[in-house]
């Protein structure tokens, strides 16, 4: 809060009424339907007439009141007290949500380890939350995935991490009450005013320099087309190079930050359907937040992870090559990781060692952070069965169709979208040939059965028992794209393959 | 404010000139035992980016990579080079070479009109520089703009790169147009106006602002070639009007085609430029390009 008003403080009339103003419009916008006596729209009022009177004083102050009923709302019921409990929480709940069984925790434990499948720099990690905060930055696929990460972090021995969680979340009671215990802070997506963002941007700010390790989801909403984020937004990310170098003014010995990229890759994604179907429609690409997808029915999420949780490694964990602040690697070795910090210095420092504040030039930086983070999103991502056979079967069928155009291709008649088994199973094998080349040199990981016959069979199988329409069919000796849509979601996980092919 | 430049040539010492005129210190690294100038040098590059936080890399393209291996900046400096932004070897963005090659990463270019003699002898002119960092514009243009040197700033770090590679092969289409038998200002206008054209599209094609292509690093640049007639670009193009292969920008043609490939950009007068650099006939080449099927522009 102190830092919003300083902020506000130091902005030239001119910029601090633009701030204000857009923040009126967008607010304005938000609370349409709300009564003209409720509290917030009170609030705005208040500081509408502080716009028109001109007042500095007037106008912070009322800004500033907002930021603090924003930051109140943000905060939560987060609380170091609950943070330190939550490695004890977090197992019990996880379980709880993930099993619906409760009373069977001891064989769930047993099982999920060979489930999830975890791996990465994990050691690496363990060392640099010993030395820093380390800022957890994963791919976005489903809603599951906050609580998979968390139990991730359970099973690998690391501590619980602060998010944000978005406010649409917590209309799942079981997800919400859960999220709530684990030190979530409330994200509000609809609230698109520079003010809240700020406020944001505050509280994260205030949690890394704290030493809270921290999660965001930089692709900022789940994946709508199955693709791995290849652009990331900055906002939240930019606020570790900014809590770096405040750490390095204001403390004794400075806390390094560190920023380690996570790839989840699902076997099966429970809102598959309703993300591609959001990814397609043009109304789909401005609505950024969904709150009617399958998660928000809990006995759904429950029988489809508890589904998902009956097949061997499923689901993969991967978490990628640390980086700093700036986009450089972390090395393993704690003599070189003490070389790269005095030469970390460097970038931000002048010759005397005094930090040379410039948010533009950290702006350049957080840029060049967030290209190599996506950079790193492949390497950890796992083909599976679902994925190439959706691929192959993407391929054979526009050229088969004759033309490659999403759109085009997911309104073909019925009719049309038979295709042979042999060529599928011929294409499934030429993908599996680059799977495994590209897998043998680091470019990505994959779990896949022996041949492209047994890789067709697992995919079917799985198509045929967690949608409820199915990606592929088998009819005969052909193979029937019964729901393109879907199939264009998994094959999209594997653009990078067209490359190759 | 102390400002380091690697290279002795005449382009470096130019550089020092302006930087002293700006009210700077300039500190040239130059290779060899006799120092180029009078200007304060030093033949041990490492010094300059242990003593200067802004150093200008004034070599020619080919041998940035080596200057930069021999100074070896680190985190501190920031790295503007002044010469051409492909590496004609690999096709590679300067940015990017100097980047793979030291710990700096706040790098930028310095494009617009070099005519050395003209600087060295007090002569007006101004230049352009790009970087995505502000300081690094600020810098450079503290280091270098003074009432003999107009230095102007840009974002568009790329555009300026790949303009200032660009602006040889065109110097070159010139040359060629202006010396070919037969040929008279239609030519000449045709290749200035489309060979531009092609710049544009590569520009597209790397998400560079096009609008580069018509300030000092693009069209200044070459208004200053080819008002010099002995410019070497020009004299190759020149060479070839006259059936001779001799030195020229023929590295920087390859690699821009090697990456205008990879962006399915078609530039059919590079391209014909590179089967001259070849050994074809121009008048045949020519031909080709004059009985290509009519387009739009715009």
């Amino acid at each position: 809060m102190g830092r919003a008003e300083t902020r506000l403080v130091g902005l030239s009339d001119h910029e601090r009424q633009q701030i204000l103003e857009e923040t009126l419009y967008e607010e304005r916008r938000r609370l349409e339907s709300k009564p003209a006596d409720s509290p917030e729209r009170i609030q705005l009022e208040k500081l509408s007439k502080a716009l028109v009177r001109g007042i500095r004083g007037d106008q912070i102050q009322t800004a500033v009141e907002m930021v603090a009923e924003w930051t109140h709302e943000i905060h939560g019921r987060f609380s170091p007290r609950v943070y330190r409990m939550a490695t004890q929480v977090a197992p019990k709940a996880l379980t709880s949500l993930l099993t619906a069984r409760p009373r069977r925790f001891r064989d769930f434990n047993l099982d999920i380890e060979r489930r999830l499948n975890i791996h990465g720099s994990i050691p690496h990690v363990h060392d640099l939350i010993r030395e820093g905060t380390v800022v957890l930055v994963p791919t976005h696929v489903s809603n599951l995935d906050s609580p998979l990460i968390g139990l991730s972090l359970y099973l690998s021995g690391l501590p619980p991490f602060v998010y944000g969680a978005g406010l649409n979340l917590f209309s799942n009671p079981i997800l919400g009450w859960w999220l709530r215990r684990l030190g979530a802070y409330t994200v509000d997506r609809r609230k698109r005013a520079p003010l809240y963002k700020d406020a944001l941007k505050d509280y994260s700010l205030q949690c890394l320099t704290h030493g809270y390790h921290s999660l965001f989801f930089p692709g900022g909403t789940r994946s709508r087309s199955g693709e791995i984020e290849s652009h990331i937004k900055k906002g939240l990310l930019g606020t570790t190079i900014t809590a770096w170098q405040e750490n390095l003014r204001t403390q004794v010995r400075p806390r390094p930050i560190f920023i380690v990229p996570v790839t989840l890759t699902f076997q099966m994604v429970l809102e598959a359907a309703t993300l591609i179907e959001d990814h397609l429609t043009e109304h789909g690409k401005q609505r950024y937040i969904i709150d009617d997808d399958e998660f928000s029915q809990p006995a759904q999420v429950a029988s489809f992870t508890r589904r998902m949780l009956e097949l061997d490694a499923s689901i993969t964990v991967h978490f990628g090559q640390p980086l700093d602040c700036l986009g450089f690697p972390v090395s393993a070795d704690p003599a070189e990781r003490h070389q790269e910090a005095s030469r970390r210095l460097r970038f931000v420092c002048d010759r005397n060692g005094d930090v040379q504040l410039d948010p533009q030039r950290d702006r350049v930086y957080t840029d060049r952070l967030a290209k190599n983070i996506v950079a790193e999103y492949p390497k950890g991502t796992t083909v599976f069965s679902t994925h190439l056979a959706a691929w192959a079967a993407w391929s054979v069928l526009c050229d088969q169709l004759g033309y490659s155009d999403p759109y085009r291709v997911v309104r073909t008649a019925a009719g049309q979208r038979a295709i042979g088994r042999t060529a599928l199973t011929r294409q499934i094998e030429k993908g599996r040939q680059v799977v495994l080349a590209g897998s043998a040199k680091g470019s990505w990981r994959h779990h896949l059965p022996q041949t492209s016959e047994e890789i067709l069979e697992e995919s079917l199988d799985r198509f045929s028992r967690y949608h409820k329409t199915r990606a592929l069919n088998a009819h005969n000796s052909e193979i029937i794209i019964e729901d393109p849509r879907l199939c264009l979601y998994y094959r999209n996980r594997l653009l990078f393959l067209n490359d190759e092919v | 404010m102390n400002v380091g430049i690697l290279g002795g040539g005449q382009w470096g010492q130019a550089l020092g000139r302006l930087v002293k005129k700006a009210g700077h210190s300039p500190l040239i690294a130059y290779e060899g035992k006799r120092p180029p100038h009078v200007l304060p040098s030093t033949n041990k590059p490492p010094e300059v980016c242990e003593q200067c936080d802004l150093i200008f890399v004034a070599t020619s393209a080919n041998m940035t990579r080596q200057a930069i291996q021999k100074a070896r900046p680190g985190p501190h400096n920031r790295i503007v080079v002044a010469g051409r932004g492909i590496e004609p070897a690999t096709g590679k963005w300067m940015s990017n070479v100097v980047q793979e090659e030291c710990d700096a990463i706040r790098v930028g270019a310095l494009g617009g009109p070099a005519p050395v003699q003209e600087i060295l002898n007090g002569g007006l002119c101004a230049g352009v520089v790009a970087s995505p960092f502000e300081e690094v514009r600020r810098l450079a243009t503290d280091a270098l703009h003074s009432t003999r040197f107009r230095l102007y700033e840009s974002n568009d770090l790329l555009g300026v790169q790949l303009t200032s590679a660009f602006v040889p092969v065109m110097a070159c289409l010139l040359g060629l147009a202006s010396n070919l038998r037969g040929a008279g200002v239609g030519m000449h206008a045709m290749v200035l106006a489309r060979g531009m054209a092609e710049g544009g599209r590569l520009a597209r094609a790397f998400e560079a602002d096009e609008a580069t292509l018509w300030g000092l690093a693009g069209i200044g640049d070459l208004i200053s070639a080819q008002a010099k007639p002995t410019n070497p670009y020009f004299q190759a193009g020149k060479a070839l009007a006259a059936g001779s292969v001799i030195d020229g920008p023929w590295h920087m043609v390859s690699a821009i085609l090697e990456r205008a490939s990879h962006k399915e950009v078609e530039l059919p007068l590079t391209l014909g430029l590179q089967h001259m650099s070849k050994g074809a006939d121009p008048i045949d080449i020519v031909q080709q390009l004059m009985s290509r099927s009519a387009t739009i522009e715009h």
